[in-house]
């Protein structure tokens, strides 16, 4: 069932545009790869998507279940089942992960949560991910080094349970440890076949133990290339030259 | 009684309005000195009084830690009804004026945890001088003001000691038409070396119509010696906003969420339990 | 290393001293009197009005009290003011008379033996003066006018001033606005025309050498709609003038979607009482940029105001002040936001050595019309020795809350670790602090024309000469 569609959209920042055009669909219980060199517009199409007030979408449209997006709060879009793992997670002083967490949900769903079911579960996430249970209790984000980062937000992903989930290169930067905390992750989210992923990454290590259905190579702003998992390894090996003179033959 | 409080050590602009502030003090100043032996340590949580003046001395490796806590309605009624303490009198309109001044001898420590919740308007002076080697100060300075609620803050730290240290931190949230004005100085002085002095203010502003002053001042007489100062004064942070937005919050719902944790941030800091509980749950 | 320092010890008071042996005499009065004013004002051939403004500012100043905070200004004797407004109309300062630390200090920044005369404020003027008739004649092209205030006041652009002139810096401002007012005397007019670029910076070095100049001068710069102007004020050479008082104004109107970059490089005499008042009024979508450098005088007061009047107009100040022995630099800068999404950044570095006193002082007000306003101050000051002082002392008043306010400071010292890795490359200990502290400065240098900035780097090593030891 399609969840995501995308059609020609155009974005720009600050007036200079970087996205010219993209199409781009998705099915729920499908898992797809956003990969291309730096400065593609990778994270442009992530941001775009969960509504950063900093990317301005200058035509198309963003049809979530059948739903436009664009122009839609960044809030209300988390209601409707987006999600976005940070490149750069924000730092919230004086706000636990923990705390943070219920009070998104609660948000969200408009109803209390139960502080005790709460508890566990989030006890049981923590423990899936093997992070220690000392997470939950810390000021979110605040002090912690990348990979800690990353992790806590692989946990909001799993505690917030959206039906799709946007990972913008989360696996980028991290140690091994780490990594096997983000793989974790995103195979326990891949379980739920009611939703979809999108994973944005520009180098190919954390998906080589994943499941993918569908490979997007997007240069310059454009898709280059499109298929199945093997794409990876083809990336792997020879890089994105191929993609990239095709982009820039076609002007 | 018409009297000028709040006189920092260094003025500035005098169109700022900020080198000193004329208020009505109550006529009588509870009074409270304490003066700690040599590695003694307490805790003391103060009485709220319309007028106090506490003085401390602080004998080799002594610790002092103050709390006080003005919440204001509740006190103030007290204080009209005279129930409050020797001293305890109701400021003229709802005034309160507080003025601490503590001495550190070598290796002591004091420790100020303010938190202003209520009352018409708060004059707290506090004034510390780091006189003995590696002695250390620390303000925790927490508050939430509404209404025209009015907080006006002088607090000082003197640097005189080797290796002094001292953080001045003030943090919490303006709403509506309510006015602050906090200035915080490190007073770095000749002879202080190795001394570091740290200053930071983080305040929230939520209504078009609040005020804020802020004058971080550090004096410096000393090669020796670090001093830093950092302030963050506004809405907040627009990654912030869209950061929590994306998880499903909303922006009443966000700020909300930071101006509580703005105040908490402060008041977990205080050593004690009860208060601490009493004051998080309220 | 003593014959090194660029320090002037106060110069005998007896070089003040009334002399009345040309005819225009004036009985030393304990004030200034309206017929001093008067006589002022007809000797510049004031049109009227100008005559009134003088009077009245006069009286203002007789009813200002001094300013009761900042740095002393007690050296500087307010009974016989009049001994710095007229030391005597017919200065006859000679090449001789310039104290010999400021010889040496042009000769190591390597500035022409005719320059150094005119900049020391005394003889004809040289080639400065051709080289100024040549910008004079290159910007004109372009209907931009660059020309001294005092002929201004008579030119095509007469009403033109009397709508601007100390409209922006009242003289009610304070004492030593009040007392600009009645006695200013020399300076700069500017007028870029709609939409014109000037590609040069313009120079008023080349204008400040005419006898008693640089000591009320009033500045007026307007720059019109979309037009672009860099103005750069004095030179890193030594300013040198037997009256020890200085109280400038400098007025800059940037009109709509404007650019004015305004440079100094202040280098006064360490005798001088430096009270200069600078302000900009920035209209919508317009912008000024400081760049200041404070190296000179015995005391300063210096804040650069900038007044954001309309939407989206923006405010820069990059400076760097150095303290030395016998100084008192009290510098930073003033900003008003009054309309919506306006900013404004500040970045300032301040130098003690020497038993010098830097205090950097500033004012940032955002008022309830400016939504959406940003504005960043980071000051970071660095202590050379622990004779000296370094004082911080920012104040913001917030009244929206829809702004975004950064403010950090830092200060500290040259460190160790730094002057031990340079030295363990070859570098003696002195060069090294010296190359630290002109990295430390390089926030105003990276801002300035290059020779310009060469210039403040030779006078930061001047300065640090003999800082250890």
């Amino acid at each position: 069932m399609e969840l995501l569609n995308v059609r020609d959209l155009r974005v720009s920042v600050e007036d200079k545009e970087i996205l010219h055009g993209l199409k781009f669909t998705a099915n729920r219980g499908e898992t797809h790869v956003i990969m291309g060199p730096n400065g593609a517009g990778k994270s442009t199409f992530g941001n775009i998507l969960m509504g950063n007030p900093a990317y301005q979408a200058t035509s198309g449209s963003i049809l979530f279940n059948g739903e436009e997006l664009l122009d839609m709060p960044v809030n209300e879009r988390a209601a409707k089942g987006l999600f976005m793992s940070f490149q750069n997670p924000i730092e919230v002083p004086g706000v636990s992960l923990e705390n943070f967490i219920r009070t998104a949900l609660e948000q969200r769903d408009h109803k209390r949560v139960r502080l005790w079911e709460f508890r566990k579960e989030i006890k049981r996430t923590l423990e899936n991910l093997m992070m220690d249970e000392s997470y939950a209790s810390r000021d979110l984000n605040v002090g912690f080094s990348g990979g800690e980062k990353k992790k806590a937000e692989i946990l909001q992903l799993l505690m917030l349970k959206p039906s799709l989930a946007i990972l913008d290169e989360t696996d980028s930067g991290l140690d091994v440890d780490a990594v096997r905390t983000v793989s974790r992750g995103i195979e326990e989210f891949q379980k739920d076949k009611d939703s979809a992923l999108i994973i944005i990454t520009h180098n190919a290590a954390i998906l080589s133990q994943l499941h993918v259905d569908r490979v997007h190579v997007l240069v310059d702003g454009q898709i280059a290339a499109e298929g199945d998992a093997s794409l990876i390894d083809e990336i792997n090996e020879n890089g994105f030259a191929r993609f990239e003179e095709g982009v820039n033959g076609n002007g | 009684m018409e009297t000028i409080v709040n006189k920092p050590l260094a003025n500035t602009f005098g169109w700022l309005n900020v080198n000193g502030t004329k208020v009505n003090a109550p006529d009588k100043m509870q009074q409270q000195e304490y003066e700690l032996e040599e590695g003694a340590e307490r805790t003391i949580i103060a009485d709220f009084a319309a007028g106090s003046r506490i003085s401390a001395k602080l004998g080799r490796n002594a610790t002092l830690r103050l709390v006080q806590i003005r919440r204001g309605k509740e006190e103030d009624t007290a204080a009209a009804a005279g129930n409050l303490s020797e001293g305890g009198l109701k400021g003229a309109d709802g005034t309160a004026v507080n003025d601490v001044r503590v001495k550190c001898s070598e290796g002591a420590r004091f420790e100020w945890y303010r938190i202003v919740l209520g009352g018409e308007a708060t004059y707290d002076n506090c004034t510390v001088e780091l006189e003995g080697d590696r002695s250390s100060f620390e303000a925790q300075i927490g508050y939430r003001l509404g209404g025209e609620q009015v907080l006006d803050v002088n607090c000082e730290a003197i640097h005189t000691g080797k290796k002094t240290d001292s953080v001045i931190n003030a943090s919490g949230v303006l709403s509506e038409k309510a006015s602050k004005l906090m200035r915080g100085t490190i007073d770095l002085r000749k002879g202080c070396k190795g001394a570091v002095g740290n200053e930071l203010e983080d305040v929230l502003l939520m209504d078009r119509t609040v005020r804020n002053r802020s004058i971080p001042v550090i004096l410096c007489s000393e090669e020796d010696v670090v001093g830093n100062h950092g302030a963050t004064i506004g809405r907040l942070d627009e990654d912030m906003i869209f950061y929590l937005a994306s998880r499903g919050m909303e922006t009443e719902a966000i700020y909300e969420m930071m101006a509580k944790a703005k105040l908490d941030s402060v008041i977990r800091r205080i050593p004690d339990e009860e208060v601490r509980r009493g004051l998080l749950e309220e | 290393m003593a014959e090194e320092k660029t320090f002037v010890d106060d110069i005998d008071r007896s070089r003040y001293d009334f002399r009345n042996e040309d005819g225009e005499s004036f009985k030393v009065e304990e004030g200034l009197t309206p017929a001093i004013v008067e006589q002022i004002s007809r000797e510049k051939n004031d049109p009227e009005w100008m005559r009134e403004f003088r009077l009245h500012s006069l009286e203002v100043y007789n009813n200002t009290s001094m300013p009761d905070w900042g740095p002393s200004i007690e050296g500087l004797d307010m009974d016989n003011i009049v001994t710095y407004v007229r030391p005597h109309t017919k200065m006859s300062a000679s090449w001789d008379e310039v104290p010999e630390e400021i010889k040496d200090t042009f000769e190591r920044l390597g500035i022409p033996q005719a320059e150094r005369e005119s900049l020391a404020g005394v003889g004809a003027q040289y080639d400065s003066e051709l080289v100024y008739h040549n910008v004079r004649e290159e910007v004109a092209a372009k209907g931009v006018i660059y020309t001294d205030l005092e002929s201004a006041l008579h030119g095509e652009r007469a009403q033109m001033i009397r709508e601007h002139f100390m409209k922006l810096v009242p003289p009610t401002d304070h004492k030593f606005a009040a007392l600009h007012g009645a006695v200013w005397s020399g300076g700069s007019f500017v007028y870029v025309p709609p939409g014109v670029s000037v590609e040069i910076p313009l120079q008023s070095y080349f204008r400040l050498n005419s006898p008693g100049a640089g000591q009320f001068e009033h500045t007026l710069i307007i720059v019109d709609e979309g037009a672009y102007l860099h103005f750069i004020e004095g030179c890193s050479a030594p300013k040198y003038n037997v009256a020890n008082l200085h109280a400038g104004c400098v007025e800059l109107f940037v009109g709509k979607n404007a650019t004015l970059r305004y440079s100094t490089i202040e280098n006064w005499s360490k005798n001088m009482y430096n009270l200069n008042t600078k302000r900009a009024l920035v209209e919508e979508g317009a912008k000024v940029e400081w760049v200041s450098g404070s190296f000179g005088s015995h005391v300063s007061y210096l804040y650069p105001m900038s007044v954001l009047a309309g939407r989206g107009a923006r405010s820069e100040f990059t400076g760097v002040t150095f303290a030395g022995a016998g100084q008192n630099l009290d510098t930073g800068c003033k900003v008003v936001h009054n309309a919506p999404d306006t900013s404004s950044y500040v970045n300032t570095r301040s130098i003690s050595k020497s038993g010098g006193i830097s205090t950097f002082r500033s004012a940032v007000v955002v008022n309830e019309k400016a939504k959406n306003s940003k504005s960043a101050v980071s000051c970071q000051s660095l202590m050379i020795d622990d004779v000296s002082r370094s004082d911080t002392i920012p104040a913001m008043d917030i009244r929206t809350d829809k702004a975004d306010i950064g403010h950090e400071a830092r200060i500290g010292r040259i460190s160790d670790d730094a002057v031990f890795y340079l030295m363990s490359r070859g570098v003696s200990e002195e060069e090294a602090r010296a190359l630290i502290v002109s990295g430390f400065a390089e926030n105003v240098s990276k801002e300035l024309p290059l020779e310009y900035a060469v210039e403040m780097n030779n006078l930061i090593r001047i300065e640090m000469k003999g800082a250890i030891g």
